[in-house]
């Protein structure tokens, strides 16, 4: 039989294949809910919080008021704290409402978003007619964590710009305390190379739970919380270039070495 | 030069074995119909073959070489259990992604003639999830073609398909195995099998039982005579008698297998008081030699 497969190099593969998958992705409504919900919830949450700041609420039992709730003091308290040695507010160390509804909980609708990307595949059979077909197993997984980092990136982005329409609607100050535009990208920057380790961990957890998004979500999300704490203190507000570079080399070296695990389960167990 | 070579194969999934030493030879171009009762391991060998599941033990070779080497693999077009499409995406999309997967020259062009190859044009922009069984189904065998592969391993390709599907089905396979192309197709719907297979692979247990050639199949199948008479009842009550095997078929014939001459049964029931109204001679089909088989070997 004539055949007609060109014969193709690792870059020709990975292209090929990054571009199927990029397709999959951007054609599927998954991604637009999630990226919507990314841009609603910081509006939500600046709206509501600022609304309901100073509110005091009255225990029935034993007729004592509560603390006056707390709302954000401005725009960028959403993407994240100055760190301890340079600002006022310990970054990462305090656990009230303005510290923990922020732009951290996007590392959680990440996780929705890459297991049920790669679970999909699974669930679908269509991993069963990839790795029937030359695909190798390196390049799917290398293939899911770009793509994977892709949509949590636009989803970051997404967030960033509700945050700022919200903070506008909230009419909440802009103003740029203990750091500047430059330190609000490179924290921004430094949160994005993070969710690379999430996406490989993600990816991982998907291969291992194959049909089983809900396993492989279950396994992510307790990643995810574990890390939680940790984020804030290494992508503060006031990031410089050095945070940068290490949430880069963290994420990629992170991303390659889960990758590799998940190149061996996927070689070592079987692919239905 | 055979397709597929299969030394004792086995396969475990925990405490179960499905495959217990099986051994298989798929002569290139032909098409090989595996038959098996369900949960026989026609799958798992299928699936071993595709590379979906590692075998526990064995050795399987694809075109002489090992089941491991990427440029073999490449040569397999699979359809087993479902064809694999996102539910939400359109055929045409789906067919894309997979002809992105291989690599094609000019997938468009391939797709459409696939698509025209199992008459689907028409629903190249409907979505997957809105299409019929039968319409999933020639999806799948469309996406199993794409490339033009070598071996094409089709697991109950014919379920939910109608009069029209089968025929193309049969039609297709035909084709791709003029153009060199070799099939293993598994399926329960043995009539159908019968038309097109050149080879069968009967397992069951996790073993082959048995592999013959349709001309070997023709050959071992019993002939047997078919009649209607006057009184039934008392026929067969009279062919028991005198004959081993005498059985009812769903036409309402009475079936006496292991007849030499049929003439000698019309005097043996004219003596008899029985006056035949119809007789005719046939052979047993895969589905009955099938049947016949699996008592035996279910006796053992």
């Amino acid at each position: 039989m004539e055949k007609k497969l060109k014969k193709q190099t690792f870059f020709q593969r990975v292209k090929s294949m990054l571009k199927v998958d990029g397709r999959r992705l951007f054609l599927s409504p998954l991604l637009y809910i999630m990226i919507g919900i990314s841009f609603v919830v910081p509006i939500l949450i600046l709206v509501m919080t600022t609304m309901m700041e100073g509110t005091v609420t009255v225990n029935p039992q034993t007729n004592l008021p509560s603390e006056p709730m707390e709302g954000f003091d401005n725009v960028w308290q959403i993407l994240g704290a100055v760190s301890s040695t340079s600002g006022d507010a310990a970054a990462g160390m305090s656990m009230d409402l303005v510290s923990m509804c922020n732009i951290n909980m996007m590392f959680f609708a990440v996780v929705v978003l890459v297991c049920i990307f790669v679970c999909d595949d699974f669930r679908s059979g269509y991993a069963k007619n990839l790795f029937t077909v030359r695909a190798k197993k390196s390049d799917y997984v290398l293939s899911k964590t770009v793509i994977g980092f892709l949509g949590a990136s636009a989803m970051f982005i997404a967030f960033f710009i509700g945050a700022i329409i919200g903070g506008g609607v909230a009419s909440l100050p802009f103003e740029m305390s203990g750091f500047n535009t430059g330190n609000l990208v490179a924290c921004m920057l430094s949160k994005l190379f993070l969710t690379l380790v999430f996406v490989a961990v993600c990816v991982l957890a998907s291969v291992i739970g194959k049909q089983k998004t809900w396993l492989s979500m279950i396994v992510s999300l307790g990643f995810s919380m574990l890390f939680f704490t940790i984020i804030p203190m290494i992508t503060p507000l006031d990031s410089t270039i050095l945070n940068v570079l290490l949430c880069g080399a963290g994420g990629i070296l992170f991303a390659v070495g889960i990758g590799a695990i998940s190149n061996t389960v996927l070689n070592k167990t079987s692919l239905v | 030069m055979n397709a597929i070579e299969i030394k004792n194969l086995t396969k475990n999934f925990g405490e179960k074995q499905a495959l217990k030493g099986l051994n298989m030879t798929v002569p290139a171009g032909s098409i090989y119909g595996f038959i098996g009762e369900n949960g026989s391991g026609k799958s798992t060998t299928e699936k071993i073959i595709c590379g979906l599941l590692h075998p526990t033990s064995g050795d399987v070779k694809i075109f002489g070489k090992p089941l491991t080497d990427a440029e073999t693999r490449a040569k397999i077009g699979v359809l087993i259990e479902s064809p694999g499409c996102f539910p939400n995406m359109t055929v045409w999309n789906n067919l894309m992604l997979q002809a992105a997967n291989l690599g094609l020259e000019n997938p468009e062009e391939e797709i459409r003639k696939m698509l025209k190859l199992v008459r689907m044009e028409g629903a190249a922009g409907n979505k997957y999830k809105n299409c019929s069984l039968g319409m999933k189904q020639r999806i799948g065998i469309a996406m199993a073609l794409l490339g033009s592969p070598e071996l094409l391993v089709l697991d109950e390709p014919i379920n939910g398909l109608d009069a029209d599907g089968m025929r193309i089905m049969r039609e297709v396979l035909v084709d791709v195995t003029k153009h060199g192309a070799t099939v293993i197709v598994s399926s329960h719907i043995l009539g159908e099998l019968e038309k097109v297979a050149t080879h069968y692979g009967i397992v069951r247990g996790g073993k082959m039982i048995k592999e013959m050639t349709a001309e070997e199949l023709d050959a071992s199948c019993r002939t047997y005579v078919a009649l209607q008479a006057s009184d039934m009842y008392k026929t067969k009550n009279v062919l028991c008698r005198e004959y081993t095997r005498v059985e009812e078929d769903e036409s309402g014939f009475l079936r006496v297998y292991d007849v030499e001459k049929p003439e000698n049964i019309v005097t043996y029931l004219y003596k008899n008081g029985i006056v035949v109204t119809e007789i005719k001679t046939a052979k047993i089909g895969l589905e009955e030699y099938y049947i016949d088989l699996m008592k035996e070997t279910g006796a053992k």
